[in-house]
């Protein structure tokens, strides 16, 4: 952690944390002598222990708030609730001054709106929601004319009901016992209903809020639902016994839950701080944790596991071709962030490296992250641009390789069409020339349309060959199995076909096997082979063709072919007398 | 005989129409697609088709699909497809189902008129008709085990002309040999080759075919 430097400003909370010290202790002090029987705190040790605890608590974390984030109003608002919780202590202090026990009476109406606010302002310190915002005004506005109407017209000398300052009300006006009676009862009822909402309130943020989030604002929410529950329970008290006695059980078990609650409360105040700073340290951690070369993906997860938040995801930016891509270099859309989602930028020596999407409650991130991790998401994003320039060359390499064949099949449906057409009409006028001359009785012109329509058969059958050999259409048509058969059929030497997938796979992959095929029989054919056994069968998600012949070694690298099945993702092996191809075709 | 001729191309379609007209056929509709062919069969009734394999859509084996439906839906229909490709494989898909009736000829050969004339008469008399080309190159392929060694000159040539689908009494006719010859050369190269087809059968003509494409 780091050390809290010692600014002016602190050391003024310093002081005035000593003050409220005093003062806090004043307070038992008074509770524990002349308040001894109109205090909780008097009349039971139990109760003069939680108390003192639960202000004590409140005003630490106050303190400890205030130095860790100077802009937070969280601190401010639990040091102020912390020395308003010691109201009721000087209210009971039977024979002080007259002002105190004033006071005292007062501000004690203010105990219930300041620990309210507390809950519903953490963590940020801001009411977000309009309705919360709503009910934090209301429950204050009502605590003000409360505490004013009875200021001005409460007598406690005439309250029947009075029991800790049953003596002074140095502001009083003009006593109307009636009015300040209906002033009790309704802050008692509107208090139980604030207190109500309050516990709703907590109760769905709990139920809404994400993994870490929850983890983090559950402690001071579940303080806050026991708050309320205490509350409603002094208000119903109240309505049975209109005379509060500390000395009574039921009212010295709200009591005391009551103060169970404020220490949970000030407990969980600092309890995302500290989640935050062990975060910190884990994700400072990590860069050691992944080592020299951590495989692409890694520092995601670590980083996942360090701040708690499995959806965690890192989207590292690519300047020079301006996108985004995972670790593995796929393409990622922009981040943006959702409900309950932040996106942080991380940058290093002024460049954008990444984004990183994660839970909001992680409100820092980007200064959380140290310079070692930072140093390992610049490496990382590095790997997954090479990763990313390797895919993109993939695909081009596909691309070319299908264009090629699209071209090819173009091709071979163009010599159908055209020159096969030209040809046979060619043929046919020339048939029909040689019945004229036969009709003639033109023995020469007959022998020489003979010939000629014998060329123009040859022809055609040299374009259909040709054809075959740019791309043979039964392959699109009816499949590898069928078109295999096709080949052997035409080969130099015996071809064996064996076990042939009889599934139609993508052209892609039925062409480059077809042509490892083609490729190792003419090859075989080369080298003196008598025969060639093909196998083509389907292993899980690879089509396997292998083709073994009984020809003299090779010395062909069979380059054209490597690449060929390469570029769909597939491998050749290539040995004397034996040419095996995994292609992939999931 | 009445014929109706089907091709996507109008100047071969026109040029089987008029040889088919000088040679005394009676063309009783042209279609251009296999839609078209499919109706008119069942309009017109014609004792055979001559079909060119190659037809739109797609341009590939629309032909032979027609083919196959017209000998499913009408038995009496004779069909004669013309093709580009020496595939065996089209050629047995299209006996696979009705082996009789049907020829597979390469397209070069149809202005031929002999050829054609000779085709189309004897898928009328219920023959079958497979293109030589393809049958030379399936009796020529190269096997390791040569079971076509066993047989004789004469019985090779015998075979040949079964797989391009004709007849006993029509190979007799071929080779200047009586009918009963014949048989008895077809009985001696099925005892040869281990065939359990009947050798009287129309499904001989596949069971060779398959025989000849069979291993290597």
């Amino acid at each position: 952690m780091a050390r809290v430097p010692l600014r002016p400003a602190n050391l003024a909370w310093l002081a005035a944390g000593s003050v409220v010290l005093a003062y806090g202790l004043g307070a038992l002090a008074v509770a524990r002598g002349p308040g001894e029987l109109t205090t909780y705190a008097g009349r039971s040790d139990l109760a003069a222990a939680l108390a003192v605890v639960a202000g004590l608590a409140l005003v630490a974390a106050g303190l400890v708030m205030s130095f860790a984030r100077p802009a937070g109003r969280i601190g401010d608002l639990a040091l102020l609730a912390g020395v308003v919780w010691f109201a009721p202590f000087w209210a009971g202090w039977q024979g002080g001054p007259p002002l105190v026990l004033s006071l005292g009476t007062l501000a004690a109406g203010f105990v219930f709106p300041l620990l309210l606010q507390l809950v519903l302002a953490y963590p940020t310190g801001r009411l977000r929601s309009v309705g919360v915002r709503a009910l934090v005004v209301a429950v204050y506005v009502e605590a003000c004319l409360s505490a004013l109407g009875r200021a001005l017209f409460r007598d406690p000398f005439f309250d029947p009901n009075c029991w800790d300052n049953c003596t002074d009300n140095v502001f009083l006006v003009r006593s109307l016992p009636r009015v300040a009676r209906g002033i009790q009862d309704v802050d008692l009822w509107f208090t139980a209903a604030a207190a109500g909402a309050l516990a709703a309130v907590c109760v769905w943020r709990i139920a809404t809020a994400s993994g870490p989030a929850r983890r983090t604002l559950s402690p001071v929410l579940a303080g806050g639902i026991a708050l309320a529950a205490a509350t409603i329970a002094h208000s119903v008290a109240l309505e049975r016994t209109p005379l509060e006695d500390p000395s009574d059980a039921p009212f010295l078990s709200i009591f005391a839950v009551g103060c169970a609650a404020v220490m949970v409360i000030a407990l969980g105040l600092p309890w995302a701080l500290l989640r935050a700073r062990v975060q910190r340290r884990s994700v400072a951690r990590i860069a050691a944790e992944l080592g020299e070369t951590p495989p692409p993906g890694l520092l995601e997860s670590a980083l996942a596991g360090a701040i708690g938040d499995a959806e965690l995801r890192i989207a590292y930016w690519l300047p020079a071709s301006r996108r985004y891509v995972d670790a593995r270099g796929r393409l990622l859309e922009e981040p943006v962030a959702a409900a309950g989602r932040a996106v942080t930028a991380l940058v290093r020596d002024g460049r954008r490296v990444a984004l990183v999407t994660h839970t909001a409650a992680v409100t820092d991130l980007e200064r959380e992250i140290g310079a070692a991790v930072r140093l390992a998401l610049e490496n990382e994003r590095l790997q997954a641009q090479v990763l990313a320039q390797l895919h993109d060359l993939r695909q081009s390499r596909m691309r070319i390789v299908e264009t090629g064949d699209a071209e090819r099949r173009r091709l071979e449906r163009d010599l159908h069409d055209g020159a096969q057409q030209s040809l046979l009409a060619l043929s046919y006028d020339l048939r029909l020339a040689r019945t004229g001359a036969e009709a003639e009785g033109d023995a020469e012109t007959v022998a020489l349309l003979t010939e000629a329509t014998d060329d123009a058969q040859a022809a055609l059958g040299e374009l259909r060959e040709l054809a075959h050999g740019i791309h043979p259409a039964i392959l699109t048509e009816a499949g590898l199995a069928p078109a295999l058969a096709t080949l052997a059929d035409a080969a130099p030497l015996a071809v064996d076909i064996g076990e042939t997938a009889a599934e139609r796979y993508s052209a892609p992959v039925e062409t480059a096997a077809y042509l490892v095929v083609a490729e190792a029989i003419d090859d075989a054919a080369r080298r003196g082979a008598s025969y060639a056994v093909v196998g083509a069968p389907v292993d899980r998600e690879f089509l396997v063709v292998e083709v073994e012949d009984d020809g003299s070694e090779r010395t062909s690298t069979m380059i054209h072919l490597a690449d060929r099945v390469g570029a769909i993702g597939g491998r050749l092996e290539i040995e004397p007398t034996t040419l095996r191809a995994e292609i992939p075709c999931a | 005989m009445r014929v109706v001729v089907a091709d996507d191309v109008m100047l071969t379609r026109q040029g089987i129409v008029r040889l088919l007209r000088d040679a005394g056929f009676d063309v009783v509709a042209e279609a251009e697609d296999a839609e078209g062919l499919l109706r008119h069969v069942r309009l017109a009734r014609p004792d055979a088709a001559v079909v060119d394999i190659r037809m739109p859509p797609t341009h590939t084996d629309e032909g032979l699909v027609a083919a196959q439906t017209i000998r499913t839906e009408h038995p009496a229909v004779g069909v004669l497809v013309l093709s580009q490709y020496v595939e065996p494989s089209y050629a047995m898909r299209l006996i696979q189902e009705h082996p009789e009736r049907v020829g597979y000829l390469l397209k070069e050969r149809v202005f031929d008129v002999a050829i054609l004339v000779d085709a189309l008469r004897r898928i009328a008399e219920g023959e079958t008709v497979i293109d030589p080309t393809i049958v030379s190159r399936l009796v020529g392929r190269r096997r390791r085990d040569d079971t076509l060694a066993d047989l004789t000159e004469r019985e090779r040539e015998v075979l040949g002309l079964v797989a391009e689908g004709l007849s006993n009494k029509a190979i007799a006719g071929r080779l200047f040999i009586t009918e009963r010859t014949v048989e008895a050369h077809v009985k001696q190269i099925f005892l040869k080759l281990q065939l359990n087809t009947n050798p009287d059968s129309h499904r001989r003509v596949l069971a060779v075919l398959a025989y000849l494409r069979a291993g290597a």
